[in-house]
């Protein structure tokens, strides 16, 4: 019963969200089995599709992993888009600058540097937060428009790769790129540090003190408090961790995919990381699951236009109705319970 | 059905419940529970934690549907779909945490959402005035309407939250453990005021554990246990030994103190001082407490336990003054640094600060020592050593539970409190600061969270002990300091004062 409560609630929303998507579809004229079908098979039918699949939902495994560390302690953070953005942009300038080293030093450099800028971006707000319980949505929202204008000046201004036309730095030298794993799709080595990062965070979750008084911290603040847990401390240090994750993946998409930094080269990985986060319920697997499933909408999103005539818009309006019924969980456990008490009625003599 | 008694009008049936059953689970709440409730009567419902009374009293609301039996309105049975059925029916529940809006007055607050309107849909005030005064005479209270919610005293409050149920039509007035957040003197009050409206015709349903409040204003009784009603009965000619052994099933023996062993002091609040927020001026406050002594806190609840026990356990800052844990000056150190001096905190808010419900039994009950050596190594946890150490505190501790790893919402109010209690008497701390140490506990888990705490003290622990129930205080202190207003009135030995003497000095009368 728990299992199956658990598994609906992350099918539960996709679910609904399918059959809004299919009155959409319906009132535009479309034939909507037709188009999920199309979608399933732009996403996940055969290796290339997956493998870009995969590529697409790296980034979405980082934000939304960096998301989730923060919510499981109770800071409610959207700053995982800026930390990104810093990140990436640290390790281009490093991997277009230091062209004399060798890419085995260079590589680990960018990627260390990215995690770095990621963590220090989160600094400001973790502090505000811990010392003066000033609210972190509102601040890290903020610097989220910071950092995107910030690093949109500077590649067009100081950083603007010579000869460019516009809004990037010049390539990463070659040797930092990571490993494509199966060319042609841009899916690379990054994947596979998700996939590790992910195992550690389960490992630590369950393993580690810190997980413990994270979970402690997040369900019961004031308990932890009076069990000698320092809040302030925790919110602060897993902010910090959730903006260096971002900022790592962040770098990794510069080094991996992107190899230089774009202005505004993230299609909202930050934002759809929130969503990820919450629909997995702080979950390892969750996340990826959900990263993968937005990752396949995005990358489907991308090609389906090609060969039907469903506009791209419905890809976008499904991954918003996604995030919209992510958040709705109370409905539905609400459900669950009045379910129960009917259950409970009907068993009984009378009606 | 059966056939209806033919009683007279007054005191007719008025609410009642016929074979109501409710099962969670295999656990059955209410099993086929009979009662009835006459009109202008005050029938009192008592049972220990678990006994099913919360259930019960969610039936009568309309907020659980029975599987079984009915409940009974005036005779009749009715299905109550939703709350508003019981309102319509003039049934009204005063719970134990108030509903009333802070930074609105008392009058406003009784009138919130049936207000007496002039033309236009303002809200005619004169006549609210009117409905108020009428309504505290009719109760006989003095009710200052103007004072804002959080300026009125607690017995003030809960007679709003009555009035406000008869203000909107309701007869049937359900009270769950009102008496709980008062001082004596003001229970004498409370109870006067249920009889006054019960002479007014009202009915009212007194849910208790306090056997002589049941027996000071009660009409009937009826007492459930396990989910069953052992007897529903006239209270005339019940004690309170009897109504205990209906409760338990067996007599039930408090604790008694052996005499105590005071040693040297182990914690001593020097002048100390907090910058308040709150209503009361906290200055120059001193106590010491010594190796092998209860020390108990008596005072209405906001005249400065707060600022004892922010203070003490280090969540709340000191403004003045030094406070000393055995010997080592502690006025800066957080709680945790506090935790490794030895002191260990019995929180009075249980679900909130005391424990963590969604977590586990296990993970509540190594919260304050995941560090030790026994836990954890270089921050790793030890699973095995962490599960050994619940599945010894649990059977030590007699913590009624399937598993460790349950969650510990799954526990009734009383073996929450063994959870907590467990952790916080682990690994020998030197002071204990328990808060309310058997709020919501039934007689039984009374008899042992006590018991826990002259061991502690026998064995050498010193036992700072807040509590609004001046009964408890008594029986376990071995000296009371009376508090109000932020000011020791008094300080009684253990026996050197009657119940009535302390309750005055409570409430501000300095002792002689």
């Amino acid at each position: 019963m728990k299992s199956l409560q658990a598994a609906l609630t992350i099918l539960f929303p996709i679910a609904i969200v399918l059959l809004i998507g299919a009155a959409a579809l319906l009132a535009a004229g479309h034939d909507p089995v037709a188009v999920y079908a199309d979608l399933m098979t732009e996403a996940f039918g055969g290796t290339r599709r997956i493998a870009a699949s995969l590529s697409a939902a790296t980034p979405l495994i980082f934000t939304g992993l960096a998301a989730a560390v923060a919510f499981r302690v109770g800071v409610f953070t959207v700053g995982a888009e800026g930390s990104l953005y810093v990140g990436a942009l640290m390790a281009a300038w490093l991997g277009f600058t230091l062209t004399g080293l060798n890419g085995w030093l260079l590589a680990p450099l960018c990627l260390l540097a990215g995690t770095v800028a990621g963590t220090l971006w989160m600094l400001p707000p973790g502090l505000m937060k811990a010392r003066l319980g000033i609210d972190e949505i509102v601040t890290t929202l903020m610097l989220n428009f910071i950092a995107i204008g910030l690093t949109t000046w500077l590649v067009n201004g100081p950083l603007l790769a010579p000869g460019a036309a516009n809004s990037s730095t010049p390539q990463v030298v070659e040797t930092a790129r990571l490993t494509r794993l199966m060319p042609p799709s841009t899916l690379t080595t990054g994947f596979l540090i998700a996939l590790a990062l992910l195992f550690a965070y389960a490992f630590w979750q369950r393993r580690r003190v810190g997980g413990y008084e994270t979970l402690i911290g997040g369900l019961a603040p004031r308990f932890a408090g009076a069990s000698g847990i320092d809040m302030p401390g925790l919110m602060l240090r897993m902010l910090l961790l959730s903006g260096a994750i971002a900022g790592l993946g962040g770098a990794l998409q510069v080094l991996g995919p992107i190899g230089r930094f774009v202005a505004g080269f993230s299609t909202g990985y930050g934002f759809t990381g929130i969503a990820v986060a919450i629909l997995a319920r702080g979950n390892p697997f969750g996340i990826l699951i959900g990263a993968v499933l937005f990752g396949g909408l995005s990358t489907a999103g991308a090609t389906i236009q090609l060969f039907s005539d469903v506009p791209i818009e419905i890809v976008n309006i499904l991954q918003g109705l996604i995030m919209i019924f992510a958040v709705a969980d109370f409905g539905l456990r609400g459900w669950f319970a009045r379910r129960a008490g009917r259950q409970a009625a009907n068993g009984g003599a009378t009606p | 059905m059966s056939e209806m008694k033919q009683a007279d009008a007054a005191r007719g049936p008025r609410l009642g419940g016929q074979g109501l059953s409710k099962s969670f689970g295999p656990l059955m709440a209410n099993d086929r529970i009979d009662f009835v409730a006459r009109r202008g009567t005050i029938h009192a419902i008592v049972g220990g934690n678990g006994a099913g009374k919360s259930t019960l009293m969610n039936i009568l609301q309309g907020l659980l549907t029975p599987d079984a039996g009915t409940v009974l309105v005036n005779g009749a049975p009715v299905a109550f779909r939703s709350p508003n059925d019981a309102i319509r029916a003039g049934i009204g529940m005063v719970h134990q945490e108030f509903t009333l809006i802070p930074g609105l007055t008392l009058l406003e607050n009784l009138i919130l959402g049936a207000e007496p309107r002039r033309g236009l849909g303002a809200i005619d005030r004169q006549a609210a005035e009117a409905r108020a005064a009428a309504l505290a005479e009719l109760a006989g209270v003095r009710i200052d309407w103007s004072l804002t919610e959080e300026d009125a005293p607690v017995h003030m409050r809960q007679a709003v939250e009555i009035l406000r149920l008869i203000y909107r039509g309701a007869d049937v007035l359900i009270l769950d453990e009102p008496t709980a957040v008062l001082a004596p003197p003001q229970i004498r009050e409370l109870l006067a005021l249920m009889r006054n409206l019960r002479e007014k015709g009202n009915t009212i349903l007194f849910i208790s554990h306090k056997l002589d409040e049941v027996l000071a204003v009660a009409d009937e009784v009826t007492v459930l246990r396990s989910g069953r009603v052992v007897v529903s009965r006239p209270a005339e000619g019940l004690d309170k030994a009897e109504l205990a052994r209906l409760m338990t099933g067996e007599p039930v023996e408090a604790p008694t103190a052996k005499p105590a062993l005071p040693g040297a002091a182990v914690l001593e609040l020097d002048r100390i001082g907090a910058g308040g927020e709150g209503a009361v001026a906290f200055q120059d406050f001193s106590l010491t407490l010594r190796a092998g002594e209860i020390v108990g806190i008596a005072g209405v609840a906001g005249n400065g336990q707060d600022e004892i026990v922010g203070l003490v356990s280090g969540m709340m800052p000191a403004a003045r003054g030094a406070i000393r844990l055995a010997g080592q000056d502690i006025t800066r150190h957080s709680t945790r640094e506090r935790r490794a001096l030895g002191l260990a905190y019995l929180s009075p808010d249980r679900k909130k600060e005391g424990l963590c419900l969604d977590a586990s039994i296990a993970d509540n009950l190594i919260a304050s020592h995941q560090h030790k050596p026994r836990f954890a190594a270089q921050g790793f946890l030890k699973p095995r050593a962490i599960a050994d150490f619940a599945a010894e505190r649990v059977a030590a501790f007699e913590i009624k539970c399937a598993s460790p790893r349950q969650p510990v919402r799954a526990l009734s109010g009383g073996n929450q409190q063994k959870v907590a209690m467990a952790r916080e008497l682990y690994d020998n701390p030197r002071v204990l600061l328990a808060c309310q140490p058997t709020r919501g506990v039934d007689i039984r888990g009374i008899a042992a969270i006590h018991e826990e705490i002259l061991g502690f003290r026998d064995s050498g622990g010193a036992v700072l002990l807040i509590s609004e129930e001046l009964e408890e205080l008594v029986q376990l202190s071995d000296r009371i300091v009376t508090i109000y207003s932020g000011r020791i009135t008094g300080e009684f030995p253990r026996g050197g004062a009657g119940m009535e003497r302390i309750g005055r000095t409570m409430l501000g009368e300095v002792a002689a």
